[in-house]
């Protein structure tokens, strides 16, 4: 094992280092640095090429200037010593305090995105495949073609002309017309319909139930002006965590084992306690605040699962964490929807919400609450794109890995044993379907801090994206190397992390010697 | 047991409960509504608080002092110098010698409450003068002896003919003679950073780099002195010192002398500007806040704008830019023209060209009408054939060349016209042009279908590395654009003099050398206007060239915002910012 992770760090290290020659070679060719010059009528314009050709070292040929280059980075690897030294762009900014900068605004835009892709897709995926060849499956094999085909400056600008522009323009007169609520609560129906599946007549009722709900809803919100003062309300907050009580049991536990029942029952009714005992706390609290609420809640859970478990301790553990971690991210929604209304009548913000450029609102002033607004309206739509354009490939793997799995002969012998489906599909399929997915979502981190060079571009969102961008177009290697570097490592990083996954997964990879 | 069991947990709450109140925050009071903020969407990110430097030279940094940074003058609209007297007065004392005063009003001071001195100016002097400078460098940029004091981006020979400015006025004024008469004189404008903030940074005492600056000579690059290190700390400081990522937690390194001081900025996202509560001046902003947002993507810029977040953008200009523009209610947009032409120039030193008949058949057949009707008209509906090399069209010396410099020759393509002059000579012209500019592309395209018709054989001798092989003798004809600052005549002889750093051309005409040569010496405008004018006529007699077109620009502001004013220079949207006002 020592000689193999050995083998594997000699191997990277060269591959970097390959790598990081042919990248500086091929930025340094993409173009001329002194272009902009050829064309000034300035009288002192050779001193301005000489400048810059000092600068930018580009009397030294280029591939003499990688090693001087390559001189600055290795600093790097001394650890503590403060030294790294990636250079300066043609702006005479250094590099090293450039990519904090730019990895902060990645970090924002792809996070949720990625995580969101990665949990929708691998559901859908799932649900895909226990429902192949049904319509669900169809239409969602379309969707996500659909979708992975799409261009993201595209979906970008279609979501800013119709999330943003449209919706603000909406929320100056927030009444659905009978016209919409109609078209959404078919579309609501029919979604459920699909996911839950069954006989005709289970398919009829459901969909009735779920469409019929739905434009309860929407008329209430209508009538309400809901869309100005969103809340969710102590009703809502009951249903919503006994919902969440519910899936998680079912999930975790099935819905016959009835200690689950009482610790997830036991959450549900802290959370409404909280709920009504915990505002003035929030109205002052701190993000740090909330970390530590965030830290308690999944304690309370876990001792709540630990105390009524029984026998069962771990698994009622789990359903206790799970449950007070959901309901208690409920509070959170209701408590930002409270901010809404202020955060609408914000100067700054005059009544339309939705943005399409940047990551916040300049001197908005205001509390976490209303900051926390602030950052999902910036966020929403750069989200969306990403994750409408991500989940697609998710979708695909997880219901591929799921059939594979669920035609195998140990799941037919667990079916013929008896279990109960939920054991099935959750303990033994779900898990082995996943390995797959670990290597894209492994390779998929690595990838996340390349940024989204179209998307950052089209939100105004400047990250690694951008750098990257702006050294190539001059064009300015320090800049595009300091990008390489963080993206080679990581990628190899998280390719190494996935190649020592799958030994410790699975013995069959484990390699000898 | 059970006591520890139940104990625990209770404690870790109870801890746990301590740590959360202890870790709330009051809330802030509410912000009462302020009385107006403008937001500005304009394309790059600061990355200096100086612009003079090869490195700060960019448009945004420059943008970014024009909101906090008086000086002797403006240039407003129509490219008129418009003098700022509480700021400053100038002052020609002499015409022979050419003498100027520069005075400082009383009301001229620093945010930080000093008021700007002769000190000020004397550092915008050795800056803009390069007087102190005996460095000699290498083709690589390389000094190999002496030293260069300030990195200046800008031109020093022309305030370098001045001889050491004479301090006056308990320190409030200075008196430049010049050894010479210089044409851009009025173009001087002798203020730069704060001199008491540099030496404070630089760590050498303000006085020391005066007495410096007074008792050094000028220096001499055959006999480079050894360098002295209070002025050379001072400068280094300034080359560097003021560049940025992020904003300085040392508030002295932005301080303002106009209506404006940056008071935040958030790396890659905003700066925010505030009223200079310290401004004395006559150019007051009427709004409390502007707020520069920083958006790369020009579609961007406009739903921004559409959307409401941005009140004035100031994007690249393209025909869809323009095309969704104009679709938005309650938008006003605003195009013009930016001081950018493209050109085609006819190399002199070819073969095929040394006929004159042969350069003035080639220029016949250019298509300018259809390349400005393809490439600009969709852009900026009110463009005109770009007739002078060297007025910019909208002024008036422009108005008043086009009508005498023969330029109406070639308006229109005379294909039998040209046919005549070649005489059944089908010469082949090779022409150079950036095969990465899609404009450039179409224009030569256009160039070569229709000099086709009189028996041109155009061969494509487009590069993407053109701009190194300009001048090379490479090529017959060029096409590309010339950027300049729109004002001053000190640009001509570089261009169209035999000797002229620009002159690619190979262009040689001993009439416009003395005419060039007369026109630096030249004090007053009008007369200057005068020999431009003959160069032009020149120019256009000996087939130097054709102007296809001036590139267009566009702004575009919200209706909700009043006195946002086209401008076509370096400038950008915020030249007049203090006649800005929300509704």
């Amino acid at each position: 094992m020592v000689t193999f992770i050995a083998r594997r760090l000699v191997v990277s290290v060269l591959l970097l280092l390959g790598a990081a020659f042919i990248m500086y070679q091929l930025t340094a060719l993409a173009g001329d640095p002194l272009e902009e010059f050829y064309q000034s009528r300035l009288p002192n314009k050779n001193q301005l090429i000489a400048a810059r050709t000092e600068a930018l070292q580009l009397n030294v040929p280029a591939p003499l200037r990688f090693f001087l280059w390559l001189g600055g980075a290795a600093k790097c690897i001394i650890p503590f010593a403060n030294q790294c030294d990636l250079g300066l762009t043609a702006q005479g900014q250094k590099v090293t305090d450039l990519l904090p900068q730019a990895l902060g605004s990645t970090i924002q835009l792809v996070t949720a995105a990625t995580v969101l892709a990665i949990v929708i897709g691998i559901t859908i995926g799932i649900v895909s495949a226990l429902r192949q060849y049904t319509t669900f499956d169809f239409v969602m094999t379309f969707v996500s073609f659909l979708l992975y085909s799409l261009p993201s400056f595209w979906v970008g600008i279609l979501l800013k002309e119709f999330v943003a522009i449209r919706f603000n323009d909406f929320l100056g007169d927030p009444q659905l017309g009978p016209v919409w609520i109609a078209v959404i609560s078919i579309v609501v129906g029919l979604i459920w319909l699909g996911l839950i599946g069954g006989e005709l007549r289970r398919r009829v009722t459901v969909f009735l139930v779920s469409a019929l709900a739905t434009a309860a809803v929407l008329i209430y919100f209508s009538l309400t002006d809901w869309f100005l003062h969103p809340n969710l309300g102590p009703v809502l907050m009951l249903i919503l965590s006994a919902g969440v009580a519910l899936v998680m049991t079912a999930l975790m536990a099935g819905l016959k084992n009835r200690r689950a029942m009482l610790t997830a029952g036991i959450q549900v009714v802290l959370a409404m306690i909280c709920y009504f005992a915990l505002q003035p706390l929030l109205n002052i609290s701190s993000i740090y605040t909330i970390l530590i609420l965030a830290l308690v809640t999944i304690a309370v859970g876990l001792l709540t699962g630990f105390l009524v478990g029984g026998p069962d301790r771990g698994l009622n553990m789990r359903v206790g964490a799970f449950t007070a971690a959901l309901s208690a991210g409920l509070i959170l929604v209701d408590r930002f929807m409270q901010a809404w209304p202020s955060y609408l009548g914000e100067s700054a913000i005059n009544g339309r919400p939705i943005a399409t450029v940047g990551s916040q609102t300049p001197n908005l002033p205001g509390d976490i609450w209303i900051h926390g607004v602030d950052s999902f309206t910036h966020l929403l739509l750069p989200t969306l794109t990403l994750m409408l354009i991500g989940f697609a490939g998710y979708t695909r793997f997880s219901r591929a890995g799921m059939l594979d799995v669920l035609n195998q002969d140990y799941i037919r012998t667990a079916r013929a044993k008896g279990m109960p489906e939920r054991v099935v599909i959750v303990r033994h399929a779900f898990r082995n379907s996943l390995i797959p997915i670990a290597t894209i979502v492994a390779s998929d981190f690595g990838a996340l801090l390349g940024g989204a060079i179209i998307t950052e571009q089209v939100f105004a969102f400047s990250g690694m994206g951008a750098l990257f961008q702006r050294g190539i177009s001059l064009p300015d290697p320090n800049p595009v190397m300091g990008y390489f570097v963080v993206i080679a490592v990581m990628v190899i990083v998280f390719n190494f992390i996935a190649d020592m996954t799958y030994s410790a997964l699975d013995p069959r990879v484990r390699t000898r010697g | 047991m059970k006591f520890r069991r139940i104990g625990a947990p209770i404690a870790v709450a109870a801890i746990a409960a301590m740590a959360v109140t202890g870790c709330t925050t009051t809330n802030e009071t509410p912000s009462t509504t302020t009385g107006g903020t403008i937001t500005v969407a304009e394309v790059n990110e600061v990355t200096s608080f100086n612009p003079n430097t090869p490195q700060g030279n960019l448009d945004m940094n420059a943008k970014l002092t024009g909101y906090t940074r008086s000086g002797f003058f403006y240039l407003d609209d129509k490219l008129n110098i418009i003098p700022d007297k509480s700021f400053g007065t100038v002052e020609k004392t002499s015409d022979d010698p050419l003498t100027v005063k520069y005075t400082l009003a009383k009301t001229a001071t620093w945010s930080d409450g000093t008021p700007v001195t002769a000190d000020d100016m004397m550092l915008a002097w050795a800056v803009q003068s390069g007087f102190f400078n005996d460095s000699t460098t290498d083709a690589d940029g390389n000094v190999t002896s002496g030293t260069t004091y300030f990195d200046y981006a800008g031109d020093t020979s022309g305030l370098g003919l001045a001889d050491k400015p004479v301090v006056g006025d308990d320190n409030t004024s200075i008196t430049l003679t010049y050894s010479e008469p210089y044409a851009d004189w009025q173009l001087i404008n002798p203020i730069d950073a704060p001199a008491h903030v540099v030496a404070d940074h630089a760590g050498v005492a303000l006085k020391d780099v005066m007495s410096a600056m007074q008792t050094m000579p000028r220096g001499d690059a055959a006999k480079p002195a050894a360098p002295n290190d209070a002025l050379k700390t001072f400068a280094d400081f300034w080359n560097t010192g003021f560049d940025a990522t992020s904003l300085p937690t040392d508030k002295t390194l932005y301080l303002s002398s106009a209506g404006m001081v940056l008071d935040s900025w958030v790396p890659k996202q905003s700066i925010t500007l505030v009223r200079n509560p310290d401004y004395k001046g006559d150019l007051k902003p009427k709004v409390d806040k502007i707020v520069v947002r920083f958006i790369g993507d020009a579609q961007a810029q406009v739903t921004a704008l559409q959307n409401g977040e941005v009140d004035i953008i100031n994007p690249q200009a393209s025909a869809d830019t323009i095309k969704s523009l104009e679709a938005l209610k309650n938008v006003t947009t605003l195009t013009g023209n930016q001081f950018s032409y493209d050109h085609l120039d006819i190399s002199f030193n070819t073969k095929v060209f040394k006929d004159a008949n042969v350069r003035k058949a080639f220029l016949m057949t250019v298509p300018r009408q259809q390349i400005l009707d393809a490439i600009v008209t969709p852009q900026n509906p009110d463009a005109t054939l770009d007739d002078s090399q060297l007025f910019f069209p909208g002024t008036d010396a422009y108005d008043a060349a086009i009508k005498v410099n023969g330029s109406s020759a070639y308006d229109k393509v005379d294909i039998d016209g040209a046919k005549a002059l070649l005489a059944g000579a089908t010469p082949e012209v090779r022409v150079l042009y950036n095969t990465k500019n899609p404009n450039r592309v179409a224009s030569f395209q256009a160039l070569q279908a229709s000099a086709a018709k009189a028996g041109f054989k155009v061969i494509d001798g487009g590069a993407e590395n053109w701009g190194s092989l300009l001048g090379s003798g490479t090529y017959d004809a060029s096409i590309f654009g010339w950027i300049s600052s729109g004002v001053g005549v000190a640009g001509v002889p570089q261009i169209f003099s035999t000797k002229g750093g620009g002159n690619y051309s190979g262009y040689s005409n001993a009439q416009v050398d003395s005419l060039a040569k007369q026109l630096q010496v030249t004090l007053d405008k009008k007369a200057q206007d005068d020999i431009q004018t003959q160069i032009d006529t020149l120019l256009w007699g000996d087939g130097y060239g054709v102007p296809l077109f001036v590139a267009p620009g566009v702004m575009a502001n919200s209706n909700n915002v009043t006195g946002v004013v086209y401008y076509p220079g370096q400038a950008g949207v915020g030249w007049n910012y203090w006649e800005w006002a929300k509704k």
